[in-house]
């Protein structure tokens, strides 16, 4: 490193007007974008404090009225001992709480929702599953996000930076000059071109454990610093790029112009064609194979007889034989249809399983074009360290998946036990439909 | 200016790099039309064979009692429509699936965005990226330097002694870029035209007109402010800075931007808020499904009188049916004031995007793109709208069945037959007329006019002063 080319291209680039408003309003950008993400996740957080607060006042509720010993006024037919009312009054909710590192990406999390109201008959491709109400539109343009200004225009702000090294001393015939002065062009422009690394590196990075130390989750130090890796790497191999391109510079306006080409083939073309592509070889899904689990053969189990339901229920929880209901001779109708929804459940298991496995099929693709398309590369795996990508939402639903068997397990084991429900053994249902 | 515009092309004709460039955007914008045409004619297979499959199941369906079968609901599946493939606008984020049935509404699901990873964040490759994004960046790069060369090299002086105008000259320059875009949007439209032959009929011919007139008068504002720039700053290096700033404020980070003002000025209600003021009107009103409701009796005795019996056992008709449409329509009115204002918030949300074209001409070409080829938010509400009505006819058809068919009130186990069941129309959505809704697109052509007049204005009030100079 060449201290005094370095302290050159400092003091041209405090000098050159059009660089430095680039770079304090890229900086006031990602600030602002920071600021924004922790806005959306404050919103989440609200939005999850509301739900528990709601969660907790249908508790009290429920306590209450084991407390009188008495069910709602209006609903007079519900036996408060019956553990099958009681936990069907009782909504649990399963939230996917934002990463501490969320203003650093908000990733996905525009696409899916991110909380859900559990009952037994839920499945994890219910319509109440879909993203946060939003205008479509603005969707689509997308939220100012930190990791996609870092992603798509940090490498724009190092065109602007540095696409006249080299490039202007040729249009202005100063190029000999240079060479003269400096033996080594090469090595000229590499430290001209690295003060501009440093700086941006040095800011991004600023940024990035600014937002650790803001929201002092240091616990999370771990995705922080992958974070700040797979940005420097991003940044330097940008860089690269832009080294070589300067070096064989003609003029600033084609070094410009190649400068462009390159980010609009790297962040818009590949990436566009290979989305393009994925769509063309999985087309969207409608998902019609898990409509006919969720409608006409959830039906179909409705219209069976109580002996063959009670067959699946015993496939499906073999832990229910030794149960006393399962012991007694005679088969209880009612308790068999109660417990339909396990099997329901099952299916709808089943049929998820199938989408995943598309999907998953559809990932893999994607994940095969990154060794030439490494800004999704990126971009995914940033969204990663910050909870947001679709294997983030993926987990989200295997805890719904959880929530619902757990509920309907424990409505089936207390229903075949012929369990009764009092205040205590409410409060242990209040930790098994709560994951605690 | 028609020598001078003769000439340009002349000069177009003998660089190889433009040639070689001309020739990649000919050729990437016919793979791109044509595959894009394919896959949206695939897309659109998959949505009619989804539709056929649940329809079969629906045709098929045993005698069943009517309110079962309106629990057994159907769906409404969104249909890709023919202009699909040049923008595809909003289709990606929403989703495409909607349960249509009794007692509820429900959201429309399972978005191509939440079924998989990230790929691109400026969408698939389609002609409307081509088109939004690289394009005018190609147009750019071939106009920063389009005057300023003319005064570096000494042509503007010989020029202007052989009596042309600045304003002529300049002109003259724009419409020759002009007519190069011209060429490519043409291309593309008689490409998309000839493989779609079939399916194109005069609403989508005049959706291909506003297409093509929206993104020539995007590209006239483009070229013209690169011009305007250089005559402002002499300097092609401070010309080409700026506009490729500016390219990127328009296109980047504007939308952005001004999208997440505009969510702020009109904020939206969370889905838990507006589900619980739902709930909340609701419960106000009959609960078909309980029998201990006080305004289920107040109807019963309105029931009773109106068919001068004493008791529901003697109603020649179904009592239960006619609560359940009674519940229904009271669901509906909640449905109508709650989602009323959502949509309503949304359209505000929409028209204060589009008056950010005077600022940013790229919205005006976003939204009139999207709004040409069938994909933007307002023809995503249309057919919400429209599955909503199809719900409501199809709800009350077997209401009335369960009520008036030929069941008394108790007959729980009473089945309506198959012939009943296949006799309910099919939901079928037919995209909007454009021109019948052209007029929600009024601010977005009024400010792409008001661009075009500014920069004329502008660069004639500069060129009489550079002339001067």
């Amino acid at each position: 490193m060449n201290l005094s080319i370095f302290l050159f291209e400092f003091k041209h680039f405090v000098r050159n007007k059009a660089k430095l408003f680039s770079y304090i309003c890229f900086m006031m950008l990602c600030v602002f974008s920071i600021y924004n993400g922790f806005e959306i996740m404050d919103k989440q957080l609200n939005t999850i404090a509301e739900i528990k607060a709601k969660q907790e006042l249908e508790y009290i509720k429920v306590i209450e009225w084991l407390e009188n010993k008495q069910g709602p006024e209006d609903k007079p037919w519900i036996n408060i001992e019956d553990p099958y009312w009681l936990i069907r009054s009782t909504p649990s909710y399963v939230v996917k709480n934002p990463s501490a590192l969320f203003p650093l990406a908000i990733g996905q999390s525009e696409q899916f929702g991110f909380y859900k109201k559990v009952t037994r008959w839920s499945s994890t491709y219910d319509s109440d599953m879909v993203e946060e109400i939003s205008n479509y539109e603005r969707l689509i343009n997308g939220n100012i996000d930190f990791s996609f200004l870092i992603i798509f225009l940090l490498p724009i702000l190092l065109i602007i930076l540095t696409y006249n090294i080299n490039g202007l001393e040729k249009d202005l015939n100063f190029n000999k000059l240079i060479s003269i002065q400096n033996n080594k062009i090469n090595y000229w422009i590499c430290n001209r071109l690295l003060f501009y690394l440093l700086l941006l590196i040095l800011s991004v990075d600023i940024l990035i454990l600014g937002v650790g130390l803001f929201n002092n989750k240091f616990y999370i130090i771990q995705s922080l610093l992958k974070i700040i890796l797979i940005s420097n790497l991003y940044i330097i191999s940008f860089s690269i790029v832009f080294y070589f391109i300067n070096k064989n510079a003609r003029s600033s306006s084609s070094v410009a112009f190649k400068m462009i080409s390159i980010w609009l083939v790297l962040c818009v073309i590949i990436p566009g064609s290979v989305h393009q592509y994925v769509s063309f070889k999985y087309p969207v899904n409608y998902m019609t194979d898990f409509l006919d689990v969720n409608r006409k053969q959830t039906y179909e189990v409705f219209k069976l007889d109580n002996i063959d339901l009670y067959d699946i229920l015993m496939e499906i929880h073999p832990e229910l034989v030794q149960t006393k209901k399962a012991q007694e001779q005679s088969l209880d109708n009612q308790l068999v249809r109660r417990s339909i929804s396990t099997i329901i459940n099952q299916m709808n298991i089943d049929a998820a399983n199938e989408i995943e496995i598309q999907n998953e099929e559809k990932n893999n693709l994607i994940k095969l074009s990154y060794f030439f398309n490494p800004v999704s590369y990126v971009q995914n795996l940033w969204n990663a360290c910050t909870n947001t990508d679709y294997h983030s939402y993926r987990n989200f639903r295997l805890d719904i998946e959880e929530s619902i068997i757990n509920r309907n397990k424990l409505i089936i084991i207390e229903l075949w036990e012929n369990n009764k429900v009092d205040k205590p053994t409410y409060q242990t249902y209040l930790e098994v439909l709560n994951h605690l | 200016m028609r020598i001078i515009f003769y000439n340009e092309w002349r000069g177009f004709l003998r660089n190889k790099l433009f040639l070689f460039f001309i020739s990649f955007f000919i050729i990437l914008l016919f793979l791109v039309t044509f595959f894009g045409i394919i896959q949206n004619n695939k897309q659109i297979k998959s949505q009619k064979d989804a539709h056929d499959h649940i329809r079969a199941q629906w045709d098929e369906m045993d005698p069943s009692n009517p309110h079962s079968a309106a629990h057994f609901g159907t769906y409404a599946f969104k249909p890709n429509s023919i202009l699909n493939s040049l923008d595809e606008g909003v289709n990606a984020v929403t989703g495409l699936v909607l349960r249509l049935e009794g007692h509820k509404q429900n959201e429309v699901a399972f978005s191509e965005a939440s079924q998989s990873l990230t790929v691109s964040k400026f969408g698939k490759f389609k002609v409307s990226l081509l088109f939004q994004f690289i394009i005018p960046l190609f147009l750019i790069f071939l106009a920063f330097n389009i005057y300023t060369s003319e005064v570096s090299s000494g042509r503007l002086k010989l020029l202007l002694i052989q009596g042309n105008s600045l304003q002529k000259i300049v002109f003259a320059k724009i419409f020759s870029l002009l007519s190069l875009a011209t060429i490519l949007l043409l291309f593309t439209i008689i490409v998309q035209f000839l493989f779609n032959f079939s399916n194109i009929k005069l609403d989508q011919i005049i959706r291909l007109i506003v297409f093509f007139c929206s993104y020539f008068i995007y590209y006239f504002i483009v070229i013209s402010f690169t011009v305007f720039l250089s005559l402002i700053f002499k300097k092609s290096t401070a010309a080409l800075s700026l506009t490729i700033i500016t390219w990127l404020l328009w296109t980047i980070f504007l939308p952005k931007a001004i999208g997440n003002f505009i969510e702020t000025l009109t904020p939206l209600s969370t889905r838990i808020e507006l589900a619980d003021k739902m709930k909340e009107d609701r419960s106000k009103g009959i609960d078909g499904h309980n029998p201990f409701d006080d305004r289920k009796k107040d109807l019963e005795k309105e029931v009773l009188a109106r068919y001068e019996v004493d008791s529901i056992s003697n109603l020649p008709i179904n009592f239960t049916g006619i609560l359940m449409q009674a519940d229904e329509e009271y669901g509906n009115k909640v449905w109508d004031k709650h989602y009323g204002e959502l949509y309503e918030n949304l359209e505000i949300q929409k028209r204060n995007y589009q008056l950010s074209g005077f600022i940013n001409p790229f919205a005006s070409l976003q939204s009139l793109s999207m709004a040409s080829s069938g994909t933007d938010l307002l023809h995503h509400l249309d057919f919400l709208n429209s599955a909503e009505v199809y719900r409501r006819y199809f709800i009350k058809t077997l209401n009335d069945e369960y009520a008036f068919g030929g069941s008394k009130t108790g007959e729980r186990g009473w089945k309506a037959s198959n012939d009943f069941f296949r006799s309910i129309k099919d939901f079928s959505y037919k995209e909007a007329n454009f021109l019948s809704i052209l007029s929600n697109y009024i601010i977005d052509i009024f400010s792409l006019l008001f661009w075009i007049v500014s920069l004329v204005f502008a660069i004639n009030v500069f060129s009489r002063k550079e002339l001067i100079k």
